[in-house]
């Protein structure tokens, strides 16, 4: 689908008896990007990545505990989390720098933006199709994960697979957000992607190392510890999922403990807080910024 | 409130040393009371009249029905209840008390006893010898079977469910004080506080299960203790041996006992233990050593145990020497072994003569085809060390920082840590294990159920918006309902 296709369904939108509606424009920006997106050859490198590693990650946690028959929280359970941490958060990055800055070095934008729709109808737009198109990349990857896993009878938590998908569709959305707010604020392309895996190392590797650090040094407070890691949206994903699992969270040490003591039942409700606090703040700043400068 | 107890009985044992078995503190339960002037308000009730009218010796045999009574039985006789008459407490107070030896309560359940933890209400107290407990079904009491100084009894095949309070407004569900020579054989205790064993030697536990307790069996200063095929699940604690010398574990099974305290099995200055086929699995750690063994006298034994899927396979703190581990299958703990704290494990062997362990993580081969692998096994992970020096950073398992961190330590031998201790003759194939039976979830089926769902929503929206796109151009209304068809099957 090109620009001038989009142009189109805008125009056809615009004669229709009904008169276009924010939420009509939306969804046709929305429909576009995400066609665009499953054709696209990163979904595709994606779906097939995140698809292998998490077969990979089966087998390998399936041959090591096989034959004893016994469940707990093994290395599957972890190992997808682990995989999870590490590869949705570059996705929903790259997925969203990419989307605006791209358009917007190829004119795309400019010609979109000429058309009966605000710049915010565009980003909200993007983002939804995006959003869908990372949802189609996990609901395809975790699927065949759990399909082998049941067919080598890995015991596993009934369950734990469908809130795995959830949350990681959380982070993805969160991480798109991010994504989205930095290609909003650069100027090229390349740029963007660039900030955004700097990004993503930031908060998958630096942030932890730094927490580390900081607990060996500074003798943090467990208190602290935990406030300071609900901030980054990649461990809330990772205790939230812990949580979800049936695990209970002592498995993460004393802060585990304190966080259960201290918020027990709570939990779910403040994980999800952090969580939608991350998708929802970059994307409102995003879209200020886009809407006050769209083309830059 | 189990931290301010640990206290306590820190300082009842710390002062002066480790006490010698026959100089044992013995702080004594609650005073025993006779049935205060409240309790005995209720009239002697029929079964009350039945034991009065009985000769010594004799058998009582009491029919269906509820009794709202409270019983003593001052004479050694044998109650034996048919159909399962049920004795109600009316929640408050003791309901069962026996002063003589020799008695036999068989076939009752015992339900409703007070809440008074100081006066430690009980549904079957016993003060005197060879009593045995049989068959009894005890729902909803404070403490459940309370023997005091009843040495001989049997207690066997009862059925103890607690009140479910806060754990520390609870009572103990079935309690052995100073009971030596007796046998607790095939009880299940639930939602209690512990199954305590205190003062007693020789004793046999075999059997019981208790779930959903703080201390699934709690044993200070018996000695001589065998504790056989139990299963202990879900409690704060499931084995926890204290002062105890001579104590054979076999054939137990402990399933996931977690909390702060979390232990499978924790051991405090027991000696001449050995653990031998016991299933060790979901534990926050599956086993505790401090100070055990205390003497050299024998070494403290862990044998064809299978300790997997635990956070903490073994913890160790550093004062702990004198074990022996061969032939147990340590499979996929998040941390095979650790050290609470500094220090090492040279004083423990984890191999004797040709024989180690089994190791899930071990990455070494057999070429010669010995079952042994060629390479020492070497605990040695840079994160495994920082986590037994600082607990906090267990926060990050799990992330990818963590394996950054392991990385390194594998990639830079000058930050690789001191190996904790070497197997050097590690199994290649797991011990087989002797158990009973091990704990399968299953859930393929539900897990196949959901693989399909989500790979059917992945595809389908791949497929819907692949599919119509060539009437999308022409057909205008298309594109709306298509975009609503994803939608719609994405909320």
């Amino acid at each position: 689908m090109n620009t001038i296709s989009v142009a189109d369904e805008l125009v056809v939108a615009g004669r229709r008896t009904v008169p276009p509606s924010h939420a009509r424009n939306v969804l046709t920006v929305a429909h576009r990007e995400l066609r665009e997106a499953v054709r696209s050859r990163w979904f595709i490198l994606y779906t097939v990545a995140f698809a292998v590693l998490g077969l990979g990650v089966s087998f390998v946690s399936t041959a090591v505990a096989g034959g004893t028959g016994l469940s707990g929280f093994g290395r599957t359970t972890a190992g997808l989390i682990n995989m999870v941490l590490l590869v949705v958060p570059l996705m929903g990055l790259t997925a969203g720098a990419g989307s605006v800055a791209s358009d917007r070095e190829r004119g795309m934008l400019q010609y979109l933006l000429a058309q009966p729709v605000t710049p915010g109808e565009v980003l909200f737009g993007k983002f939804l199709g995006l959003a869908v198109s990372l949802l189609a990349c996990l609901c395809l990857g975790l699927g065949t994960c759990a399909l082998v896993l049941s067919w080598q009878g890995q015991p596993t938590r009934p369950g734990s697979i469908l809130w795995l998908a959830g949350l990681s569709f959380g982070l993805a959305m969160a991480m798109l957000s991010v994504g989205m707010l930095i290609s909003v604020l650069a100027r090229k392309a390349s740029v963007a992607v660039g900030t955004a895996v700097f990004v993503w190392l930031v908060l998958v590797f630096v942030t932890d190392l730094g927490l580390m650090a900081g607990v060996v040094s500074l003798r943090m407070r467990i208190e602290d510890l935990f406030l300071l890691s609900l901030a980054n949206p990649v461990q809330v994903f990772k205790m939230w999922s812990l949580h979800a699992a049936g695990t209970t969270l002592d498995v993460l040490g004393p802060a585990g403990l304190y966080a259960m003591d201290q918020y027990g039942p709570r939990l779910h409700a403040i994980f999800a807080a952090c969580m939608a606090g991350w998708v929802a703040v970059p994307m409102v700043i995003a879209s200020v910024t886009f809407s006050r400068r769209p083309l830059i | 409130m189990r931290r301010s107890m640990c206290a306590i009985l820190l300082l009842a044992c710390s002062a002066g040393g480790r006490p010698q078995p026959d100089e044992h503190p013995v702080v004594s339960p609650a005073s025993v009371h006779p049935l205060g002037a409240k309790e005995a308000a209720l009239p002697t009730g029929e079964i009350g009249r039945r034991i009065a009218a009985a000769a010594d010796g004799e058998v009582v045999e009491i029919g269906p029905g509820v009794y709202h009574e409270r019983i003593q039985v001052t004479r050694p006789l044998t109650l034996v209840g048919r159909g399962r008459p049920v004795i109600d407490g009316g929640g408050s107070g003791d309901i069962i008390e026996i002063t003589a030896p020799g008695v036999t309560i068989k076939g009752f359940a015992v339900r409703n006893t007070g809440i008074d933890l100081e006066q430690e209400n009980a549904a079957i107290r016993v003060l005197a010898g060879n009593a045995v407990i049989e068959d009894n079904v005890l729902e909803d009491v404070l403490f459940g079977i309370d023997l005091r100084e009843s040495p001989g009894s049997v207690v066997k095949g009862n059925r103890i469910g607690g009140k479910l309070l806060d754990i520390a407004r609870r009572g103990d569900g079935l309690r052995l004080w100073r009971c030596d020579h007796a046998l607790v054989d095939s009880n299940i205790v639930h939602d209690g506080r512990d199954t305590l064993l205190w003062y007693s030697t020789d004793i046999t536990v075999r059997g019981n299960s208790a779930s959903r307790c703080r201390y699934g069996l709690h044993l200070m200063f018996s000695d001589d203790v065998k504790i056989e095929e139990n299963v202990l699940s879900e409690n704060s604690v499931g084995v926890y041996l204290m002062y105890s010398t001579g104590v054979e574990l076999t054939r137990n099974q402990l399933l996931n006992n977690r909390g702060p305290s979390g232990y499978g099995i924790g051991l405090k200055e027991t000696d001449q233990f050995s653990a031998t086929d016991n299933l060790l699995v979901g534990n926050r750690v599956g086993v505790y050593i401090d100070g055990s063994p205390f003497s050299d006298k024998k070494p403290g034994e862990f044998t064809h145990n299978t300790i997997a899927l635990n956070d903490i396979g073994l913890t160790f703190l550093p004062s702990a020497r004198g074990n022996e581990l061969t032939e147990n299958n340590f499979i996929d703990n998040i941390d095979q072994v650790s050290v609470a704290g500094r220090g090492d494990l040279s004083g423990n062997r984890f191999w004797k003569g040709d024989r180690g362990n089994y190791w899930s993580d071990y990455t070494g081969y057999d070429q010669n085809g010995d079952g042994v692998g060629d390479f020492v096994y070497e605990s040695q992970t840079l994160f495994d060390n920082l986590m037994d020096k600082e607990p906090k950073l267990r926060l990050f398992l799990f992330s990818p920082a963590q394996q950054a961190i392991e990385f390194v330590g594998r990639a830079l031998p000058a930050v690789r840590p001191e190996a904790k201790f070497t197997d050097e003759v590690p199994l290649m194939r797991p011990v087989p294990a002797r158990y009973v039976t091990a704990d399968n979830r299953g859930g393929s089926g539900f897990l196949a159920a959901a693989g399909c769902v989500l790979t059917a929503l992945g595809g389908g929206i791949v497929l819907a918006v692949t599919w119509p796109s060539r009437s999308r151009r022409t057909a205008s209304g298309g594109e709306v309902s298509g975009l609503t068809l994803v939608f719609g099957g994405v909320r």
